[in-house]
């Protein structure tokens, strides 16, 4: 072990305990049989409840949000280095001169609401309406051209004016009730408007807190940059790399598991380490090697 | 034109991606807001982003402006001689009191 103070294994490195089916193991470092799927063993101390009734079950402290880029070391894994280097820096309780614009800008996100609306229907009810008037208008001047033949021709004139009068009358009530779906979508879409401009302001709290948050993971990535190459330069079986960001993700992730403040076990299913327990002192966190 | 308003962020990554994939659909892009072209194809797009983003997405319909239909010559003319006023200072409801000009109030009762 070659790390010290909060880089290296400390007496405070819970001990966890790891249930495969019948049997249970005990310790800091613990060590499973290959068959055992890592990611089952990951779940199960991601989400303990979920995994008590199966082969696998894991008691050990609830894992932080670093867990999410470094609990699962495994060939072929992904790790947005910067993200987690960020959240390794909040686990150990870093803070940044952003913290307090951070959290006053989520407070006002959590205070502010928008219900959700559609018009939708709205919208239809006043094409229909429209579509249905401009029928009933083309309905009155035929049947008007109607009356006019059978005065001139001698058609059943009283029957022509009646179905006249009965298209009127119709379509008159339509444009009353046309007039009424527009009044009535006028109301609606002031109230869409007002909805849009709480959207408004949701979306620039938004973009703030995003920009906040990348100052900040810029400013704890930037407090932790030396440990962090150093980790990566004496994490085993590391390929040197100029930039240290360019590490590969095991080694990246072994470096940030290490600057890490983590109590929930690492699942360790790479051999960079010859034991469990050389992984657990490496890493000054509980692991389950598979 | 169909103008295309996104107001979450996540409406605004989708709207970037369709217009950014139709160009040829899209008349004009500003950060979070678009120009569909006033086709079939263009209101598909604007369908398919309100389908997905439901009132998070805006869409209105706009129409050529032209000022000799629009609005009567006096507001035409309030506009060419307040832009050519001397004193630059002046506010517009001051500089048309006292001119043959449009005051302010009644050309916002008017509608076009």
């Amino acid at each position: 072990m070659t790390g010290t103070g909060v880089d290296g294994a400390g007496a405070n490195v819970p001990t966890i305990s790891v249930r495969i089916g019948d049997a249970v193991r005990c310790g800091r470092a613990v060590t499973v049989a290959v068959d055992v799927d890592p990611a089952a063993l990951v779940e199960a101390v991601r989400s303990p409840d979920a995994a008590a009734d199966g082969r696998v079950a894991v008691d050990a402290p609830a894992p932080g949000p670093v867990h999410e880029h470094v609990g699962h070391v495994r060939p072929g894994m992904g790790l947005r280095t910067r993200t987690a280097l960020a959240r390794a820096a909040r686990s150990r309780g870093l803070e940044t001169p952003h913290d307090d614009a951070l959290a006053s800008v989520r407070d006002r996100l959590a205070a502010t609401s928008v219900e959700e609306g559609d018009i939708t229907s709205r919208r239809r009810a006043v094409a229909e309406a429209a579509t249905e008037t401009e029928r009933l208008r083309e309905r009155v001047a035929t049947v008007r051209g109607k009356l006019q033949a059978a005065r001139e021709h001698g058609g059943d004139a009283a029957a022509v004016s009646e179905e006249l009068a009965s298209a009127v009358r119709q379509l008159s009530e339509t444009e009353t009730d046309s007039l009424a779906a527009r009044q009535r979508f006028e109301r609606v879409r002031e109230h869409a408007r007002e909805r849009r401009d709480r959207r408004e302001r949701v979306r620039k709290l938004e973009d703030k807190l995003a920009n906040l948050e990348r100052d900040a993971r810029a400013h704890l990535v930037e407090q932790l940059a030396d440990r962090y190459a150093d980790a990566v330069a004496d994490a085993p079986g590391a390929e040197q790399v100029a930039d240290p960001f360019d590490a590969d993700p095991v080694t990246a992730a072994l470096a940030i598991g290490r600057l890490a403040s983590l109590s929930a076990p690492v699942v360790l299913a790479c051999d960079r380490f010859a034991s469990a327990a050389a992984a657990s002192r490496w890493l000054g966190a509980p692991v389950v090697r598979v | 034109m169909l103008l295309v308003i996104a107001y979450t962020r996540a409406a605004r990554t989708s709207l970037r991606n369709v217009a950014r994939a139709h160009e040829d659909s899209v008349v004009r892009r500003f950060g979070r807001v678009a120009l569909f072209e006033a086709t079939e194809f263009g209101a598909f797009q604007a369908l398919r982003l309100r389908e997905k983003h439901g009132e998070a997405i805006q869409v209105e319909r706009t129409r050529p402006f032209n000022e000799f239909e629009a609005v009567r010559p006096a507001v035409r003319e309030a506009a060419r001689t307040y832009e050519d006023r001397e004193t630059a200072a002046v506010p517009y409801d001051r500089f048309a009191d006292g001119r043959d000009l449009p005051p302010p109030e009644a050309m916002k009762g008017v509608e076009l």
